[in-house]
């Protein structure tokens, strides 16, 4: 199987998981007590008209169904087929419509628009601060297992592993941003806008800039990965060490120096690549966090408002577009993974 | 035995004869019990489970060390009550005092040793009564999502087909969301915008089904081919009985590592959920929501962020230390 | 007789455990000449791997090294000398002799391009992310200083001559393309690639099936009347000995207990362990009911018998074999067995041992 049929492959595996994101996510949000156009409306002034008036603005009018095919884009298919009493039926996931969000009024597509970069900037940052920091670090305690240097790396990756990565970021801005007051502690600055815009001269700046506002986040958000990847890298590291092939290479007087480098490592990188892919979901959640103690604007900001104001379709919308992104992110991987490891492509896996 | 046919890969001049001793509950005891960092680990766990017990207790015989339960306890309503207190009134003491050792606080360390929070109530004291919703939720959510999770697991691994495809696509659904928005959707929705933190408890634990269900799949699914299993399948023996015979005892050990990881996990998004607002709710001290106020005074008194991150931090340590140990006591293989 | 191309002396290697240390290799000397297979024979546990890792230095924590000397050509791999100093038992310490090799030389000079190793398992020995070629091409390269473009014109010539079809296309396939003899193969023009003079074969053909054993074997005679290349031949196999081997030398726990030419050996055998080891394995020439297996299993090198370290399962043990440890003693023409039979320590005195009560009786050792 080549890299592109396993491509293929595994964008199709894909399909049922996210249909599964999309009916777990629909039947949490509509299942649950409580009536979207209660909270939208104060009592005095719920009328019969208001509230059918609200609720067919909204599609709520219909079972529920019908508004999960509405949702999911089927009734769309289904209207341009010309099943009958789909005629007019609006467009749906399918077709990227993710309905009005009730709080803003405005299409929730549009509203997560702006706000997915931020949160994908925060995020692959945060994994390229880990890391960095973690490959190197989980090689060289592997490499002098059990000495002083190995226990030391431990005991910090089991701190960085049990540490809650908002309070970390709590910490970072108490000591650089008030203590120290060498960086910034909030209001983001993005580098695909105009420097202008922040009234800096070139992009030279802007960028300066955007990493000095990162940075902090970054921490806050990387360690965590850091720690985890570190752990992962040192035991896969060891293994390899041990394995015969690196036995082997010792024996051919191969020097220790590029047996780390190539031969023990290439090896060791799948668990890691595993372990990205699947950690994704949970630093999609710290994000939720880091962004609110920075206040960045991005994903995981618009899903702490969607529930504060209870607007039902921005949370729908945004919980079911942060599942994706994970699924999308778990592919990516998986790519890479066996762009290292020929054995995936050759079948073993399909 | 001939020679020629005991040959195996082990390694020569290994003291394999006690090979068989390396497995089993009393090795792995021992090996914890010779392992420091396992044994640090169940210190801590000791050590914070106490303060749960002993708290549990004392929250009706209202006195601990640093005064008055109730009067540091509760909302700044709390009324002087008849028993004589060392400490003057949560209401008239200094609100948001720093710790002693800094000018500004009591200066005592019997005194508000690690000042007072915004409403004038012992810090140290609600850091300690934090620990029983940290605890509470820990263990109640790591064991109901262990309990689903083995049954669904069980489940699709056992019988394979349309059921195991359906379960898994589920599973890696529910683990496709972030876990911590999981639960505050759940939360938020399924007790009507009146989060709590037993809402929470249950959101947290369905977080956890995926994570148990795949791991006793995947050991169902080796288990499911060995000989004695098809040997009770053809004499007759029902499925249900060779799960619960076979298939779920012989995955106890990595459960068991993995349930003790998955409490310092829960600890976590806990604190995540509570520092958001919908975890615990005031007046219960707990340590994400006494972050999530204290993060309003971060300027004024930052020594309040400080304490509820170390308490966490340490409490999910413990945990995760133990885990380790357990971990490498059941598999020698790496250390 | 010139110089022998490697000579072992009182090679002794030791594992650290929780336990105590474990003696794998107490005390083992051996010699191997310029184009000749010597066998190394024993059980599982007998300290044969150990035995040609501790002459490449290749023994890894918590295992080291700690007496005798290892002499190839005009280096020593390894030696010792007395110290000034004494150690905790009141004996001189042993370090490091000046003349041993230092680990960078070791590496340079002598591993893959002096001596080369064939593991055992061909399945796990070849890196799985990397291209068969492109390994055998870094070996070649590494240790016959050609170029890039060389090396991989030697490697393909290299797998092309151990058999394997259409090589040049193959050069680029994973390990897991290869089938199990095929990737010996691999391994094998790997160790020949680098044109060393010694190869070190570590059971090479026992994960394979027969029918490709057989194909192995063959390659291997073949290679050696080309290459001239002489080899250490470690396997629990009497047969592949009898096929393959010019010398062979047999291991019990740690030490050798005969040695000598391959035919003195399999016809006028000293050794009741060598014996034990002919009469368990089948030939055409005898039943099933003939087959005598060895009693009882190999001890754990932690507390070795007193004695002779075969008394417990030999058949012929009497009551001297557990108080004299039996020398190697000159038995014929460079034929070598440690039995106290062949020696004048009143073995034919003493009485024969009940094997009954001999395995509990053993516990009694040197403290």
């Amino acid at each position: 199987m080549s890299l592109l049929r396993y491509t293929v492959y595994r964008l199709l595996q894909a399909i049922p998981v996210m249909f599964g994101i999309a009916v777990v996510t629909f039947l949490m949000v509509n299942l649950a007590p409580g009536d979207p156009v209660d909270y939208m409306i104060s009592e005095e002034l719920a009328s019969e008209e208001l509230i059918a008036s609200i609720e067919a603005r909204y599609g709520l009018d219909e079972p529920l169904w019908r508004q999960f095919l509405n949702y999911l884009g089927f009734s769309w298919f289904l209207g341009l087929l010309g099943v009958p009493g789909f005629a007019d039926a609006p467009p749906g996931l399918l077709q990227g419509d993710l309905g009005l969000s009730m709080y803003y009024d405005r299409p929730v597509s549009e509203l997560m628009l702006t706000r997915i970069p931020p949160t994908l900037m925060l995020v692959l940052s945060a994994y390229a601060f880990a890391l960095t920091l973690a490959i190197p670090l989980g090689v060289v305690a592997a490499n002098r297992r059990n000495k002083p240097t190995d226990h030391i790396s431990r005991i910090i990756a089991l701190f960085g592993v049990s540490t809650p990565s908002f309070w970390i970021g709590i910490m970072l801005i108490v000591i650089f941003g008030v203590w120290l007051g060498i960086l910034p502690t909030g209001r983001m600055v993005y580098p695909w806008r105009d420097p202008a815009f922040y009234g800096y001269g070139n992009h030279l700046e802007l960028w300066y800039q955007t990493l000095r506002h990162l940075f902090l986040p970054v921490v806050a958000l990387g360690t965590l990965q850091m720690a985890v990847i570190m752990r992962v890298e040192r035991s896969s590291m060891i293994e390899s060490l041990q394995s015969e092939y690196v036995q082997l290479a010792r024996a051919y007087g191969v020097s220790e120096r590029t047996i780390l480098r190539k031969h023990a490592f290439r090896p060791s990188q799948l668990p890691v690549i595993t372990l990205i892919g699947l950690n994704l979901t949970t630093s999609l959640g710290g994000a939720v966090l880091i962004e609110t103690v920075f206040a960045i604007n991005g994903m995981g900001r618009l899903i702490v408002q969607s529930i504060q104001t209870l607007d039902y379709q921005l949370i729908l919308g945004t919980t079911i577009v942060l599942g994706f992104v994970f699924v999308i992110g778990v592919i990516i991987t998986d790519l890479a993974y066996a762009y290292i490891d020929p054995r995936v492509t050759y079948g073993e896996e399909a | 035995m001939a020679i020629g046919e005991q040959q195996t890969r082990e390694e020569d001049g290994g003291a394999d004869d006690e090979f068989e001793a390396n497995v089993g509950w009393r090795y792995t005891l021992g090996r914890i019990k010779s392992d420091t960092t396992a044994r640090f680990g169940l210190a801590v766990i000791a050590l914070v489970l106490a303060v749960t017990v002993i708290t549990a207790i004392d929250t009706h015989l209202s006195r601990l060390t640093f005064g008055a339960l109730d009067d540091y306890m509760l909302a700044q309503a709390a009324p002087m009550l008849d028993h004589p207190t060392r400490h003057p009134d949560p209401g008239t003491s200094e609100r948001r005092m720093p710790p002693f050792f800094v000018d500004g606080g009591s200066g005592s360390i019997t005194d508000n040793p690690l000042g007072t929070d915004e409403a004038g109530r012992d810090y140290l004291t609600r850091l300690i009564y934090g620990t029983q919703i940290s605890v509470f939720v820990g263990l109640t959510a790591t064991a109901i999502g262990m309990g689903v999770g083995t049954v669904v697991g069980a489940v699709s691994g056992y019988y394979g087909g349309w059921v195991d495809d359906v379960l898994m696509r589920f599973v890696e659904s529910l683990y496709a969301i972030p876990a911590l928005v999981l639960v505050i959707v759940f939360t938020v929705l399924v007790s009507g915008n009146n989060p709590d933190i037993t809402y929470a408890a249950v959101g947290v634990a369905i977080t956890f089904i995926p994570v148990f269900a795949r791991l006793i799949r995947s050991r169902v699914l080796s288990v499911r081919e060995m000989d004695y299993v098809e040997a009770a399948r053809a004499t007759g023996v029902k499925d249900r009985d060779i799960l619960m015979r076979h298939v779920i005892p012989n995955s106890f050990a990595p459960v068991l590592v993995l349930a003790t990881l998955q409490i310092g996990v829960t600890i976590l998004i806990v604190a995540g959920l509570s520092f958001l607002g919908y975890g615990a709710q005031p007046p219960t001290p707990d340590w994400g929501q006494m972050l999530n106020v204290s993060h309003q005074y971060m300027l004024s008194n930052p020594w309040m962020s400080v304490w509820p991150g170390v308490a966490i931090m340490i409490t999910i340590f413990g945990f995760n230390l133990f885990g380790d140990g357990l971990q490498d006591a059941l598999d020698p293989r790496i250390k | 007789m010139s110089e022998p191309l490697l000579t072992v002396r009182d090679l002794k290697t030791q594992f650290y455990t929780d336990r105590g240390a474990v003696r794998a290799v107490d005390g083992v000397s051996f010699d191997v000449e310029q184009g000749e297979i010597v066998g190394l024979v024993g059980e599982s546990g007998a300290g044969k791997s150990v035995t040609t890792s501790s002459i490449l230095r290749l023994v890894e924590e918590p295992g080291e090294v700690v007496g005798g000397k290892v002499r190839y050509g005009d280096r020593t791999l390894v030696g010792f000398d007395e110290a000034a100093v004494a150690d905790e038992d009141g004996r001189p310490k042993l370090v490091h002799s000046e003349e041993m090799l230092s680990n960078r030389e070791m590496r340079e000079e002598v591993r893959g391009n002096e001596i080369a190793i064939i593991f055992q398992d061909p399945m796990e020995s070849l890196n799985p992310v990397y291209t068969v070629g492109g390994q055998v091409r870094e070996f070649i390269q590494i240790n016959r200083d050609m170029s890039k473009e060389e090396a991989r014109e030697e490697a393909i010539e290299m797998l092309r001559r151990v058999g394997i079809p259409e090589a040049e296309d193959r050069y680029s396939d994973y390990p897991h393309e290869f089938s199990g003899g095929m990737r010996q193969r691999v391994l094998i023009a790997m160790a020949l690639g680098c044109r060393p003079n010694l190869i070190i074969a570590d059971e090479p053909t026992t994960a394979l099936d027969v029918t490709v054993e057989g194909q192995i074997l063959e390659l291997v005679d073949d290679l050696v009347d080309e290459f001239d290349t002489s080899f250490i031949w470690v396997t629990h196999d009497m047969g592949v000995v009898a096929e393959i081997c010019d010398r062979v030398n047999v291991m019990y726990l740690g030490r050798i207990v005969e040695q000598g030419p391959v035919d003195e050996i399999f016809h006028d055998t000293k050794h009741p362990y060598t014996e034990a080891l002919l009469n368990s394995i089948p030939r055409p020439d005898r039943t099933v009911s003939d087959l005598s297996p060895i009693k009882g299993t190999m001890p754990g090198a932690m507390n070795p018998p007193a004695g002779c370290r075969f008394h417990p399962r030999c058949p012929d043990a009497r009551r001297a074999c557990r108080e004299v440890e039996p020398d190697l003693l000159e038995v014929g023409l460079d034929h070598r067995s440690a039995c106290i039979k062949h020696g004048e320590v009143g073995y034919w005195e003493s009485e024969p041992l009940e094997h009954t009560e001999a395995q509990p009786e053993t516990v009694e050792g040197p403290r």
